[in-house]
């Protein structure tokens, strides 16, 4: 039972014999493996195969058997593969080195076949041996799928026209598309062109995966260097391909230990592979493209996190001296210190600052007398023998010299402007806000030219210039400029709106409340500009009108005309700008607060009882608002009216009063029962108020009865109103906003 | 004519052991009771087929006479006594001299461990003796007849003589190629990736190339000498894995992580080692002899 196993082993001892003796003596090759075929042929035992294949793959290879020899053996071994291939063979081992063995004959044969137009049945079983190899390299096992990007390099090679280095002699020629008659009986050129070039693209695909397999990419890289220097019609195409392919781009997030390994190893092959290019061909007309691609790997950013804690530093010590290069020269002399003597006395000039040297010779002598063309001569090769550290020694010392000059010299400065500028502040006094503008611009002006000045060195210095100040401004030229800055704004406030902002509705929802008033240079950021400019920019200075009467009336319209240019601008399409309208309210309803607060604060320090009068803005431009808009609400505006009745930061009698007078159209009574609704039910502080508002509606409409009915039952379930009696209950007495104003 | 390698062996193999109980359906036990299979069923000659499978590795440095050859020392000494062959990939084998500027140059191929050491000994004992050079030359000889220049090498080109000079790892490597080639510096790596290039891949035959960098002094080359035999050793394990899987039995049944061949298990296996010498840092690639 045990015999056939002993023979299989006995077998294998006689092949590595028979391969032992081809190693030293390479005569022997046709006899061993004209011999062997049959042992490990399609029907023979897995050890036999295997050993039958990785030998045809290592004879085929081997550089001792010659080409000629090579290319007499060819016939019998495809056919061998041919029927083990079509097994189907499943073993790894065999397949692998059945491909190489094919990569090996692919060319040998071709050649053949080329010679010998009449052996077309050679031609036709290397043909299926390709057919079968690259219909199942995709479903090959890995090792088996590597060595078919090699198969497909070798058939890429053989079937491109190579150089023809010598005409006469053609059978020194390297195998490829160039040596095929054109009239070939067998090998049809264009049909054998086009088969290369797509499996050229084929082998150039596993650049484009979407994750990459290392593997497959450094087999790749690492066979196309012959291609490219051989295959001058390709080449091109391949380093193309190449340079548009970033390991990094081509791998799954989780950056695993093994994605590194591999994406630095596709990394380190594709830059070896343009580097064999350039090394060969420095003047390569690409090899700008390469030289930029390889620094942008070196750049890239694993190379980066990667490699910076793993280089090893100098070594800390000298090593055993195997490697002279590595050792750092200890002996170097220290550069000399250089001595800088204090700077001479007297008024600082640029020769007192730059002379280093207290030679007095020296320092006196005039450079000038030279002609430049020789003091060129000599500071050239001077400068060039300075020690490096000399060299910073003196910039530093003149920079430090430099440095207490113009410090003193700014300190002098101000002193002298202190003194000057007083003047200056004392008779300017704003009358109001606009004016600032210009004042701002005097002051920048005279800053501007202070520092000019500063920069100035002593020797040149001019007086302090200032600006003359613009003639005064008449009230009404004061108004038109600020009409025309608010309409400016405004202008922007459009312009941004018609600017297509898809992304800008998502940076917003992000920032959230970390947004900031005036942070984004949108619509938002715009509106909010002009909410304050109507409520706080001129708030207090619109107080004073007590006292100045008519005359100020005018300039408060500055405020107001804002107000009203946000009105309108508002209504011209409340539903798109009602979030204009709210931020707009909210800042009024905000500066009333302050406004009334710092009021209070004021009587309390006054002592008066001169009532401080504060123009509370809120009440007044929230109804006028909803006054202009309602009479436009239609009854599907639901979500527009409740997101006001939402947003506004108070709601006020007159407000829900407003609200109810929709109950008059029977089309839009429910949309007035359920936006107080809504209030009823989010608003607890205005609750009442609107409770009270819906009895109101409840007795005084007759169709609103249905709706309002329903809400009064949950929520005042006790309400008189809701008593068949309909008789004028006095919802008004009820009345009582819980929000006071006064 | 469907062919089945698992009938084959069976019908010849001597009497089945019993076989294990109702097998659990896990791949593990599959795999195991399959290479136990062959195992029981041909002692010697599977136990020759499969534990006598062995990956065949090159070791490179500048000169080969520190770094490579520690390695060489330490890949056919294992107990696994790996097929291993050394080189240099500088253009001269340069050894430390009396002094920086008077290194001892050698041409590579044509002079001998043996030469370099009786030289050097007879200039001066006490000098090569105290920096270790003597040591590791003398160490040297011991293992090959003289360092070997890289770019000069031609793979395919049959080693018997080596084998009968009596190198040591040279058993398995008559062949003259190699599976694995490891590097001990960056511009190791990249002088033999770029000179696999322009031998220009005609033997077809894939290479792992893999760089471990290791400072040139003794110490350092002792242990990267030794890390590198641990990479090695993890290497042929993937590799006698996927023969033994692949070999006979099991294959079909194998899934996921079983059925996953050597190549593709080398950046994990690196990625490993990697993660264990983190102050040798490593480099690979997939070239072609």
């Amino acid at each position: 039972m045990a015999q056939p196993m002993d023979n299989v082993v006995d077998q294998v001892a006689q092949l590595n014999a028979a391969r032992s003796l081809v190693l030293g003596d390479a005569a022997f090759y046709p006899q061993i493996v004209n011999g062997i075929l049959p042992i490990v042929g399609a029907s023979t035992r897995l050890e036999l195969r295997r050993w039958g294949a990785s030998f045809l793959a290592e004879t085929f290879a081997s550089p001792m058997l010659a080409v000629a020899q090579k290319e007499q053996l060819a016939p019998n071994v495809l056919q061998t593969i041919r029927e083990i291939l079509e097994l189907p063979e499943t073993d790894t081992a065999v397949l692998q080195s059945l491909v190489q063995t094919s990569a090996s004959l692919y060319p040998l044969v071709f050649r053949h076949v080329v010679n010998h137009p009449q052996d077309g049945k050679s031609w036709e079983t290397m043909s299926a041996i390709k057919q079968d190899i690259l219909r199942r390299m995709d479903t090959f096992p890995c090792p088996v799928k590597l060595c078919c990007v090699k198969f497909i390099q070798r058939v890429v090679q053989v079937q491109t026209p190579g150089l023809i280095s010598d005409p006469r002699r053609p059978e020194q020629n390297e195998t490829s598309l160039a040596v095929v008659p054109r009239n070939h009986a067998v090998l049809s050129i264009p049909n054998l062109e086009a088969e290369s070039s797509g499996l050229l693209d084929r082998l150039l695909g596993v650049f484009q995966e979407e994750i990459s397999d290392a593997l497959l990419v450094n087999a790749t890289l690492n066979c196309l260097a012959p291609l490219i220097r051989t295959r001058q019609s390709i080449a091109n195409k391949i380093i193309n391909a190449v340079l548009e392919f970033y390991p990094t781009k081509h791998v799954r997030p989780p950056f695993t230990p093994t994605t590194r390994v591999s994406v630095k190893s596709m990394e380190r092959t594709a830059r070896a592979l343009l580097i064999n290019i350039l090394k060969k061909n420095p003047n390569h007309h690409l090899a700008g493209r390469m030289q930029m691609y390889i620094e942008r790997l070196m750049q890239s950013r694993l190379e980066a996190t990667d490699d910076a804690s793993r280089k090893r530093g100098l070594p800390n010590e000298p090593t055993d001296g195997l490697d002279n290069a590595k050792r750092a020269r200890l002996n170097a002399l220290p550069p000399p210190i250089l001595k800088i003597p204090p700077m001479a006395p007297g008024p600082a000039s640029f020769d007192r600052l730059f002379t280093l040297t207290e030679d007095t010779g020296l320092s006196s002598f005039d450079v000038k007398q030279l002609p430049i063309d020789l003091v060129l001569k000599i500071v050239v090769p001077l400068l060039s023998q300075v020690h490096d550290s000399t060299l910073s020694q003196a910039v530093d010392a003149v920079r430090t010299r430099y440095q207490t000059i113009t410090k003193d010299q700014n300190l002098q400065r101000q002193q002298q402007q202190r003194t000057a500028a007083q003047d200056d502040d004392d008779d300017y006094e704003p009358e109001y806000q606009p004016m600032d503008v210009a004042s701002v611009v005097s002051e920048e002006a005279s800053a501007v030219a202070a520092e000019v000045a500063d920069l100035q060195p002593e020797l040149v210095s001019l007086g302090p210039f200032v600006l003359p100040q613009p003639p005064p401004l008449s009230e009404e030229e004061a108004g038109e400029i600020g009409r025309s800055a608010v309409a400016r704004v405004f202008g922007m406030l459009t312009a941004a709106e018609t600017s297509p902002a898809p992304a800008k509705g998502q940076s917003q929802q992000k920032l959230g409340f970390a947004r900031l008033a005036g942070s984004t240079f949108d619509r938002d950021a715009w509106s909010v500009l002009l909410a304050r400019l109507a409520t706080r920019a001129p708030a207090g200075l619109e107080n004073d009108p007590q006292t100045k009467g008519d005359a100020v009336r005018k300039q408060t319209t500055i405020a107001d005309s804002i107000r009203e240019t946000l009105y309108r601008f508002i209504l011209e399409d409340f539903r798109g700008r009602l979030n204009i309208a709210i931020i707009w309210l909210n800042e009024e309803w905000y500066n009333d607060r302050i406004q009334m607060k710092s009021a209070a604060n004021q009587r309390d320090d006054t002592e008066e009882d001169s009532e401080p009068i504060v123009a509370l803005n809120y009440d007044t431009w929230a109804t006028r608002l909803l006054d202009g808009f309602l009479a436009y609400l239609d009854s599907r505006d639901i979500k527009v009216l409740v997101r006001f009745l939402s947003e506004v930061p108070e709601i006020t009698l007159p407000i829900t009063q407003r609200v109810a007078s929709l109950a008059k159209d029977p089309e839009r009574v429910n949309l007035c029962v359920q936006s107080l609704m809504y209030l009823i039910m989010f608003r607890p502080p205005a609750r009442e108020m609107c409770l009270n508002t819906v009895e109101d509606v409840y007795q005084t409409y007759e169709e609103s009865r249905p709706a309002a009915g329903k809400v009064l039952t949950k929520w005042r379930p006790q309400s008189t109103a809701l008593e068949p009696a309909t008789n004028d209950a006095p919802a008004s007495s009820e009345a009582k906003p819980i929000t006071s104003e006064s | 004519m469907a062919y089945d390698p698992r009938r084959t062996n069976s019908g010849t193999s001597t009497p089945q052991p019993p076989p294990p109980p109702p097998p659990p359906p896990s791949t593990q036990a599959d795999m195991s009771s399959a290479a136990q299979a062959i195992e029981t069923a041909n002692p010697a000659g599977a136990a020759a087929a499969t534990d006598s499978y062995k990956l065949k590795f090159c070791t490179v440095c500048a000169s080969n006479n520190n770094r490579s050859m520690e390695a060489h020392l330490q890949l056919s000494g294992a107990p696994a006594a790996f097929p291993v062959i050394s080189f240099g990939t500088g253009s001269l084998v340069r050894l430390p001299g009396p002094s920086i500027t008077q290194p001892n140059v050698y041409s590579f191929n044509t002079t001998s461990y043996n030469q370099m050491y009786e030289e050097l000994s007879g200039k001066d004992e006490r000098l090569y003796r105290g920096n270790g050079i003597l040591n590791m030359l003398d160490r040297n000889r011991q293992l090959k007849w003289g360092p070997e220049r890289f770019q000069d090498w031609v793979p395919g080109v049959p080693r018997v003589d080596h084998l009968s000079k009596g190198d040591k790892g040279a058993i398995g490597t008559e062949g003259g190629v190699v599976d694995v080639i490891i590097t001990c510096e960056e511009r190791c790596w990249d002088a033999v990736v770029d000179d696999l290039m322009n031998k220009g891949t005609a033997l077809n035959y894939p290479v792992h190339v893999f760089n471990v960098d290791i400072k040139d002094n003794h110490e350092e080359a002792l242990t990267g000498g030794k890390a590198i035999l641990d990479l090695a050793n993890r290497l042929n394990e993937a590799a006698v894995a996927q023969h033994r899987v692949h070999g006979s039995e099991g294959w079909e049944n194998g899934t996921g992580p079983a059925r996953q061949s050597f190549d593709e298990k080398v950046p994990e296996i690196l990625a490993d080692w990697q993660e264990r010498y983190p102050n040798l840092p490593a480099l690979w690639t997939l070239a072609w002899l």
